[in-house]
């Protein structure tokens, strides 16, 4: 197949809070930047971030500090965070939060003038800046401003789909133009990753079209290091209906800011799980809760618990929950006045591509942050601790990647390894007989949230891996595309990214059926009380072919396990 | 069984279609679907090659905007009616890249040009110390998403790209708002024809943020130009200068209405209501019989009729250009005269024949008059149509009797519908005279280019608009286009010179047939 060649210092894929985050940090160093969107520009998956942003400012408690938020993080990660990276997160979370403010961001005030702060769960102090509930708006429209400002040339539209690597160091990615269906090879002294999560590997999830694993499998399939893969936080509060907005999240800022659940009797059940902290607890106990709830027969007509704010006065809800009021306004439910429905949705990857304290990965020269990179939340990742991870890590990932590019030349690339890449996705176009992305898609989707879900156990979870065998064998060759043509065509895509789906739904319920014990938000109901958990588990794609997976002992400076 | 709708869209692909073409689809029905849940649907069961954009299904993202039945809106938050055919189009303006996506790069050209971020002459101090009221007015206009729905419907854009559209405009005007920036936005706003818009306020109908870009932007980067000493354009300048003179915007040319009524009080024998009339510059000074008419129509309907002798413009002309000083003035005024009237005939409903007037006294002077003495004005303002059908009834009407047998379309005033939240009062009205046929314009509701300064300021490009709403009433097929707004009717007047279709204002319209009736 015939491609075209584009060269840059710095290549960022993906165009979110990180990879934004990245692009102009690396744009600082007087190099020459490309940015890849999968998406038109700014409209990435932070936009739809809603309570917060953690950062331990002190500005309504003044007893919160970075240890603190380290402290909480661990606590709340189960202790299997990275150490390490937990300490960048909150080191840095203060300097990047005024960036944001430099670059044109405005953050909802205390009376003195500064950042106002929420409670979030697990947290001791009221830590979470925000813009009503319209956080990661505020902050993906800040960096879009930035990036306009900026030299970093964008290229919107444009598909990645594999990572090219020679003698051990990263040389650039394969990708598709998605507007017209070119394809063209994007070479760079440095690659940072910024591909988001996977949401979508899940019938129910809060995430936008785009988050199907591309990252994941693209760094798997080159050769990485992916650490925590089976955790999955389920975020507890998605809408329940209408059926075309099922999974939407609803913001645990409705629950910071004093929203209770109850049950279908009425009952405040939370008191009969964390009487301590409540609703305010970690978002995988919560979800456990709300589930619990419903099997045991006391859910909502949808399958789900209340939640309701209508105790507050109207004011406040109007002024700090905005979008959650525009939101059920569109399914028929005043929030101001009554309870709104909800379950858990499938909300963020704590795993992703294993990275060093450069925010580097583990081929040289290619960079990860945000939700594609692992380890940093270990097993349950805190509200408000994303937008912070993307512009720390954003930050941290784009600096590194330009001096790695500054130490470095321009490595060749393998023509043949490309060429054969572009093969792969012109032959879906060509197949006559096979499987449509849309019924595979189902397949999976079904798999996963019905055997790798809250709550797990040996049995699904050998079923899940046997089937994600099965699928990857089978039904991954034979994707075709209906309509054979090129020019922006979502069955081409689709059919592309169904090989990235299943790739990392097996490094989930692979690392899910490895793990025996409960940890975070893995929990499996046949727990082995002697696995307590404390370790990281950690996959290579191996010299066979096959996944590799061990275990890997966790990266601590600070808090030990108790 | 589920309910089924047909799904008309619109589909090209340039490198194997001549042109575009439309295809239809059958989609079921779920409750609360929306418009990207039928697209959905289609690309799952049909056509897995249909090409739209969509990203966050909800509402936060701005990718998923195309014009349904016309008109262009995010289609994750539109709703589907199950008993409507629906028509998807791609965007307009934008050039197609396949089926409904199409390519933006102009609309990120012209963003970029206007330096679209918050510039500053020095870093700022850390932790910087901005207070709530300083960002108060950023936080409506910075929930915007890019969405670009208003770019495809304003009708500025429609005719020129010399104006860079509603969008961009408001990141001007978020700019200029923020306590941080150091750029002189008014300027640059100036430079990207901010006095073209007509204020028609489409771009606030379709906004799914509900931004009011034409007064939180337009009309405010306006004002600060006359803060800053720009001048208005002659056309302009003439209306202000005579409001501050005479009290009307328009020079005296025939005898006024209100000199040649010879009482205030038109009253009738056993009223269901007593109305003040507002009549508004040009009804005053240039369309005295249509003042006659609906003095006429609301007595026929056993309404009293108070018209005051001495009244004021509403200073619309000063609002929508920035004279903020002229407007606060009338705004007084006029709430003095009404506010006296009311209480001496014990009244508190006001009539006002103009859609602009109308629009001003609810939209400007009411805020402004609250927030002087923390009262609002004591009497509520009513459109014709509005008091007719909704104050008093259908059912207390006394319907009109003579026949007039043509077909009519209607035009509906931006600042009636949209200003003023009246769109089926009018049509009602219509509907009620017997033998009118009653034609719908799928684009009645599109500016006719007169407002917003423009058709004083801006002669030609008001003009190109009105051709444009020209081309959408000879589509109709009607023999005449009635209108509830004396600005829009002298401007489509003007346009439809030469047509055999009549323009008509509806009190002038109803009249006709009251009279016709008596008669017979």
């Amino acid at each position: 197949m015939e491609y075209k060649t584009i060269v840059c210092d710095v290549l960022v894929v993906g165009a979110g809070g990180a990879g934004c985050r990245a692009a102009i940090e690396a744009s600082n160093h007087n190099l020459d930047v490309i940015m890849l969107s999968k998406e038109l520009l700014g409209k990435a998956h932070t936009s739809m971030a809603e309570g917060g942003i953690n950062v331990a400012l002190g500005n309504v408690d003044p007893k919160d500090d970075p240890a603190t938020h380290f402290k909480d993080t661990v606590v709340g990660g189960n202790y299997i965070n990275n150490q390490e990276l937990v300490e960048i997160l909150v080191d840095n979370a203060t300097s990047r939060v005024y960036d944001l403010e430099e670059m044109g961001a405005v953050f909802d005030r205390t009376p003195e003038g500064k950042i106002a702060q929420r409670p979030f769960g697990k947290q001791s102090w009221r830590r979470t800046a925000y813009a009503s509930d319209r956080t990661g708006s505020e902050i993906m429209v800040t960096l879009v401003e930035a990036i306009r400002k900026s030299s970093v040339r964008v290229f919107d539209e444009m598909f990645a789909t594999k990572l090219l690597v020679q003698d051990g160091r990263i040389a650039g990615v394969t990708a598709i133009d998605m507007k017209y269906g070119d394809y063209l090879v994007f070479r760079a002294k440095a690659v940072v990753m910024a591909t988001g999560g996977a949401g979508r590997i899940y019938k129910v999830t809060s995430n936008a079209q785009l988050d199907v694993g591309d990252g994941y499998a693209m760094a798997y399939e080159a050769g990485c290091e992916m650490i925590d893969m089976e955790m999955i936080q389920f975020h507890p509060t998605g809408m329940t209906r209408p059926e075309s907005a099922k999974g939407r999240l609803v913001t645990e800022a409705v629950r910071g800011e004093g929203g209770i659940l109850l049950n279908s009797e009425g009952e405040r059940f939370m008191k009969n799980y964390y009487p301590q902290v409540m609703e305010l607890a970690g978002r995988d106990q919560v979800a456990r809760s709300i589930m619990t709830e419903v099997i045991e027969g006391r859910g909502s007509p949808t399958g789900g618990a209340y939640l309701s704010i209508s105790h507050l006065p109207k004011r406040i809800v109007e002024f700090r929950l905005e979008s959650m009021i525009e939101q059920f306004g569109d399914a028929g439910v005043d929030i101001r006045e009554e309870p709104m429905e909800v379950s858990p949705t499938c909300h963020h990857f704590m795993g992703g591509i294993s990275i060093d304290t450069d925010a580097q990965a583990s081929i040289p020269g290619l960079f990860a942050s945000g939700e594609c990179m692992g380890g940093l939340h270990g097993g349950n990742r805190l509200g408000g601790n994303a937008l912070c991870d993307t512009q720390v890590f954003g930050a941290l990932s784009g600096e590194n990647a330009a001096k790695f590019a500054k130490e470095h030349s321009l490595t060749g690339f393998d023509r043949e390894v490309a060429k054969q890449e572009f093969d792969r996705v012109e032959a879906m176009l060509q197949r006559k007989d096979g499987i449509s992305p849309a019924d595979a898609r189902e397949e999976l989707n079904n798999l996963m949230w019905s055997k790798v879900q809250i709550f797990r156990n040996e049995e699904d979870l050998e079923y899940a891996v046997k089937e994600l065998k099965r699928i990857q064998k089978e039904v991954v060759p034979k994707i075709k595309v209906d309509v054979p043509i090129k020019r922006f065509n979502p069955g081409w895509h689709q059919a592309i990214e169904f090989a990235h789906m299943v790739t990392t739904a097996r490094m989930v319920a692979e690392t899910a059926y490895m793990r025996k014990g409960s940890r975070g938000a893995h929990y499996r109901v046949d727990a082995d009380p002697d696995d307590k958990g404390y370790y990281n588990i950690v996959i290579r794609k191996g010299d066979d072919g096959e996944m590799d997976l061990k275990r890997k002992d966790l990266v601590i400076t600070k808090i030990q396990p108790p | 069984m589920a309910k089924k709708f047909k799904t008309t869209v619109q589909r090209y692909n340039p490198d194997m279609d001549d042109s575009p073409y439309f295809e239809d689809f059958e989609v079921e029905y779920e409750p609360g679907m929306t418009v990207l849940d039928a697209l959905l649907y289609i690309q799952d069961k049909y056509d897995s090659s249909l090409a739209f954009r969509w990203e966050c299904r909800g509402g936060q993202c701005g990718s998923c905007a195309i014009k349904v039945n016309g008109t262009a809106r995010i289609s994750c938050r539109t709703k589907v009616n199950p008993d409507k055919d629906i028509l998807l189009e791609p965007l307009d303006k934008m050039p197609i890249i396949k089926d409904l996506v199409v390519d933006m790069a102009q609309v990120t050209y012209r963003i970029r040009r206007i330096r679209p971020y918050v510039a500053r002459d020095k870093p700022p101090q850390r932790p910087e110390i901005i207070q709530a009221e300083e960002i108060e007015k950023l936080r409506e206009i910075r929930k915007c998403i890019e969405c670009s729905a208003c770019l495809s419907n304003c009708p500025i854009v429609a005719e020129t790209w010399d104006y860079p559209g509603p969008m961009i405009i408001r990141q001007l005007a978020r700019l200029q708002l923020d306590p941080r920036d150091v750029e002189d936005r008014v300027s640059m706003a100036l430079d990207e024809a901010v006095y073209t818009c007509t204020t028609c306020k489409m771009c606030e109908d379709i906004c799914p943020k509900n931004i009011k870009i034409p007064s939180l932007a337009v009309e405010l980067l306006r004002a600060k130009a006359v803060e800053a000493g720009y001048p208005l354009a002659a056309g302009q300048q003439g209306f202000i200068d005579s409001i501050n003179k005479t009290g009307r915007s328009v020079p005296e040319k025939d005898a006024p209405l209100l000199q040649t009524t010879e009482t205030e009080e038109f009253l009738v024998d056993t009223p269901q209501g007593r109305v003040a009339f507002f009549t508004g510059c040009l009804i005053d000074y240039r369309m005295q019989d249509t003042g006659r008419a609906l003095i006429e129509v609301l007595n026929r309907n056993n309404v009293d009729v108070i018209v005051p002798k001495e009244q004021w413009c509403c200073a619309s002309p000063a609002f929508r250009t920035g004279d903020v000083h002229t407007g606060k003035a009338a705004a007084v005024r006029v709430t003095e005269i009404f506010e006296e009237v009311a209480e001496k005939y014990d009244l508190d409903e006001v009539v006002v024949a103009c859609a602009g007037c109308g629009k001003t006294l609810r939209e400007d002077h009411r805020p402004i008059i609250e927030e002087m003495r923390g009262e609002p004005p004591k009497f509520k303002v009513y459109d014709l149509a509005e008091y007719l059908l909704d104050v008093i009834g259908e059912e207390n009407m006394v319907k009109p009797k003579g026949r007039i047998e043509m077909k009519i379309t209607y035009h509906e005033p931006c600042h009636l519908g949209r200003g003023q939240g009246v769109v089926d009062q009018p049509i009602e009205l219509l509907k009620m005279v017997p033998g009118v046929e009653y034609i719908e314009d799928p684009y009645k509701n599109r500016c006719c280019g007169a407002g917003g300064g423009v058709r004083a300021g801006l002669r030609d490009l008001s003009m190109k608009i009105a051709t444009t709403k020209k081309e959408y009433i000879e589509k109709t097929g009607a023999d005449m286009v009635t209108t509830e707004c004396p600005f829009c009717t002298i401007q489509i007047k003007d346009i439809l010179k030469g047509t055999p279709i009549e323009t008509k204002y509806i009190p002038d319209l109803l009249a006709e047939s009251y009279r016709k009736g008596d008669k017979k």
